[in-house]
């Protein structure tokens, strides 16, 4: 199940310094290595910036109210 | 000298004129006691009546633009893109009751969260509680009112059990959400979260969407695509805004979030901490810091900063998961239009550009 994927993938990115640091550098490599479908993969790397570089969340998508 | 900015052309003007001007007729109905507290509750942010619903926000702005009146160009560009033609004063009508309906559950759910809104505050939650239930009425008003245009009845009776279905699922999702806030948030499981969110904001959509389809007179098929890309919508924008509120509240007040101090975390406009709404960044944080939840004690400095961390995880998770439902929805768009592309404003409208 996709919802359970991401959680999983957060999870660990969250927890394991490694996988980030992965994730900092090469973040294709590793959505590539997850075996994650398209979908997946464009949701995973929109959440790259976050889990890895520490970022701010993207703004309120506000494009509804 | 710094050059004039030009001000961004607002592609909904039209339509928003069009909604408006059948909104006021529909509130040319009211009692003159009533209409000052109606209109005062669809002039609120986002409503179509709002100050802003002819102008979008100017480009230095640090909100992104979005138009007024978004649920009813919603149910009137589904229509338009189903049925180009479309006598606009039908459409319209119907439009204006979405308005109506979610103006009136919008002003039940700030009574409900004890939210501090300019209209709250103005009115008073008696007044408030009562431009609501005429909002109900003027909803239906606005249906019927589709008699006077020669509209089957069939298709009359069609869109007020689709309004009736709705009220039905989302005061029952109002209602798992009410409830929630009595239990812990341990017991929960992000799919009763994703299934409040359904019944909710997931419901309201369908609404919208199921609406317009009807209202083109399309057939059975395609008024489900429809509902079922509102209530993928919906829920989307259900959980952007339970991870955004909380994210927000992080950022601004980290040293009120501990879980033994949820209660005194400021008067927020959206207290969902403070309230034990369990939304799903809130359950998700609760399943991986179980223990700290669980604490009477208040909880040490390593504690608070473990829990902090699975709060921050709960919002990139939830926000991931708002992502895969756009995803899903915008993957039922590209399905309904293997039969027909729907019109370009349709997808400006919903970020699908």
């Amino acid at each position: 199940m996709e919802e359970q994927m991401i959680q999983d993938f957060v999870h660990r990115a969250s927890r394991d310094e490694e996988l980030r640091k992965e994730l900092a550098s090469n973040p294709n490599a590793i959505i590539t290595r997850e075996g994650f479908s398209p979908r997946l993969a464009r949701i995973i790397a929109r959440l790259v910036p976050q889990l890895a570089l520490d970022q701010s969340l993207e703004p309120s998508l506000y494009w509804w109210h | 000298m710094a050059k004039d900015v030009e001000p961004p052309v607002n592609p909904f003007a039209a339509h928003q004129l069009v909604l408006r001007e059948r909104l006021y007729h529909l509130l040319a109905t009211l009692h003159s006691a009533l209409y000052a507290d109606v209109a005062q509750a669809l002039e609120g942010e986002g409503k179509l009546l709002s100050p802003s619903s002819t102008r979008l926000n100017p480009p230095d702005s640090q909100k992104p633009t979005f138009p007024a009146g978004v649920w009813p160009l919603l149910t009137l560009l589904v229509t338009q893109s189903i049925s180009p033609g479309i006598d606009l004063l039908l459409v319209g009508n119907v439009a204006v009751a979405v308005e109506c309906f979610v103006c009136a559950l919008d002003l039940l759910d700030d009574v409900m969260d004890q939210d501090q809104t300019t209209t709250l505050q103005v009115l008073g939650t008696a007044r408030t509680l009562n431009a609501s239930l005429a909002l109900l009425a003027l909803s239906q008003k606005a249906i019927l009112s589709l008699m006077q245009q020669d509209v089957a009845p069939s298709l009359i009776l069609r869109l007020l059990e689709a309004l009736q279905e709705s009220t039905q699922v989302a005061t029952a999702g109002q209602q798992r959400d009410l409830l929630a806030e009595q239990r812990p948030a341990q017991e929960f499981t992000r799919e009763e979260c994703i299934e409040i969110a359904a019944a909710k904001a997931g419901s309201i959509m369908r609404l919208a969407c199921r609406l317009g389809a009807l209202c083109a007179g399309a057939d059975d098929a395609l008024c489900e695509q429809f509902s079922e890309f509102g209530e993928l919508l919906g829920i989307a924008h259900q959980l952007d805004n339970d991870c955004h509120d909380l994210y927000y509240l992080l950022q601004g007040s980290t040293s009120s979030l501990a879980p033994t101090e949820a209660g005194t975390s400021t008067r927020h406009v959206k207290s969902d901490l403070a309230r034990g709404k369990k939304t799903l960044p809130i359950v998700l944080a609760a399943q991986m810091h179980n223990a700290a939840l669980q604490k009477s004690s208040p909880p040490d400095d390593q504690e608070k900063e473990e829990y902090l961390r699975s709060l921050r995880e709960g919002i990139v998770t939830t926000w991931g998961i708002c992502l895969l439902y756009r995803e899903r929805a915008r993957d039922r768009l590209q399905e309904i239009e293997t039969q027909k592309p729907v019109i370009p404003t349709l997808r400006l409208l919903l970020g699908f550009e």
